[in-house]
């Protein structure tokens, strides 16, 4: 690729200061492992602001009740870190089976929220586990709830000049457990044809409490199932619970026909997957003992 | 700006905007590293970068400035690595075009897991598509090699 700008600040405040400057002719970057593939698809940003040297984006740690994860953690970062596999069951497991290896050490947690792919891997933990982006901007720093941040595929509420620079996880109170699962055309590198993410409270009875399910692939953005967390909520996940769980999430999901798969098949795989994330929750709740 | 490669520091005042794959094969003269897919699927352009796997068709050479790569041809010394070895002995090569990537995401993989079960080779290997093999062979071949480098 000739004859594109390049430039690698240092600095949140230089990179931002860039954007303000660029007259949008600046795409960030980070592992490229999108973004690359679209310039080899011919895309030709007008210049690429590479992100990968700006300190201040890196790291995952404990801050006031949150998991502050910065947009550059990588993906084998995040499925390797302590805490989040402890305390965020269902993204270590997105981190864990994206991609490939060589995948995992470029790709980001901020390049997977920002490229907002409905079938992002990571943004359906993130949803259901009620994480908030950190956007920086010229005027300082905001925040957006992770369900909020897309708008549509490749979409964001980002405006001309925002960077995104961290996602924060609330740390759970007890009993409070998550889950991930996701169907592709193999296990390694094909991009989901639908997963489902669920976070809950599992109480000394089983019942579930504070139920949240996030969905992907199966509309516009990553979304959250209404029916099936009302379908759940303050319940034990018996059959007959599930099979009414079950039957919500196909009315949740809205899925498309297309080149990865079918809407009808789509839409009985999200009950298949919510049954086995389900599941997963009880599991993980009876080997912590609490 | 700098890059180490294969131990050998590289001063270059490149486009940045090159990927390093195409800085390995064109600039450095290091063809063993295949440009495959060209989109990460593959695995077969698959080096070392500061120790960690990456597919260098989805790198560029800008966001290497003062990294260390380390390509295929750096992996043997004066001997064969013991990936190499047990590919040859037990017939895990059939065309080649993979065998590159196959033996950095294999180093990789090892370097980071010494004593690794079938599965987790699988999953060590699962960003590299060969279409020759078959995979068994080159199962065997990295247990092997594992085995060889616990015991050496």
């Amino acid at each position: 690729m000739a004859a594109t700008a390049f430039a690698r600040p240092a600095t949140v405040a230089e990179a931002l200061a860039a954007l303000a400057g660029g007259g949008g002719r600046w795409t960030p970057v980070a592992g490229g492992t999108d973004l690359l593939v679209r310039v080899r698809d011919g895309a030709r940003p007008g210049g690429l602001l590479d992100l990968t040297g700006i300190e201040a984006l890196r790291g995952i740690r404990e801050e006031a009740g949150a998991l502050r994860i910065g947009a550059l953690a990588t993906h084998a970062e995040v499925a390797a870190h302590e805490v989040v596999r402890k305390h965020a069951a269902a993204l270590a497991e997105a981190a864990t089976v994206v991609g490939s290896p060589a995948i995992r050490n470029r790709g980001t947690i901020g390049g997977n929220l920002a490229n907002a792919s409905p079938a992002a891997d990571l943004v359906p933990p993130l949803v259901a586990l009620g994480a908030v982006v950190e956007i920086a901007g010229p005027d300082g720093c905001r925040e957006v709830a992770a369900e909020a941040l897309a708008t549509g595929p490749g979409r964001t509420v980002l405006v001309p000049g925002e960077l995104i620079a961290a996602a924060r996880v609330p740390l759970p109170g007890p009993g409070r457990t998550s889950a991930f699962r996701r169907l592709g055309a193999r296990r390694a590198l094909a991009i989901a044809k639908v997963s489902v993410a669920v976070a809950a409270t599992v109480w000394r009875d089983g019942a579930l409490s504070g139920v949240r399910v996030a969905l992907g692939a199966v509309a516009p953005t990553v979304i959250r199932a209404a029916a099936a967390e009302a379908a759940l909520e303050g319940r034990v996940p018996s059959p007959d619970v599930l099979a009414e769980a079950e039957a919500a999430v196909r009315t949740d999901a809205r899925p498309i026909t297309d080149i990865r798969s079918n809407e009808t098949w789509r839409r009985e795989m999200c009950a298949v997957l919510l049954r086995r994330a389900v599941s997963a929750l009880a599991g993980a709740h009876a080997r912590s003992g609490d | 700006m700098k890059v180490t490669v294969n131990g050998r520091e590289v001063e270059t005042a490149p486009d940045p905007c090159r990927r390093l794959l195409d800085f390995l094969r064109e600039d450095q003269g290091l063809a063993g590293t295949k440009e495959g897919c060209g989109k990460g699927e593959c695995g077969a352009c698959a080096v070392l970068l500061d120790g960690r796997l990456v597919n260098s068709c989805l790198v560029l050479l800008g966001q290497c400035e003062g990294a260390s790569v380390e390509t295929i041809e750096g992996v043997a010394g004066t001997a064969l690595h013991p990936v190499q070895e047990a590919m040859l002995q037990l017939g895990a090569v059939q065309c080649g075009f993979c065998t590159p990537g196959l033996v950095m995401a294999s180093v990789a993989l090892l370097r980071e897991n010494p004593s690794p079960t079938p599965a987790e080779v699988r999953r060590g290997i699962e960003g590299n598509l060969c279409r020759c093999t078959g995979y068994v062979k080159v199962e065997a071949a990295v247990l092997d090699a594992a085995r060889r480098m616990r015991e050496a």
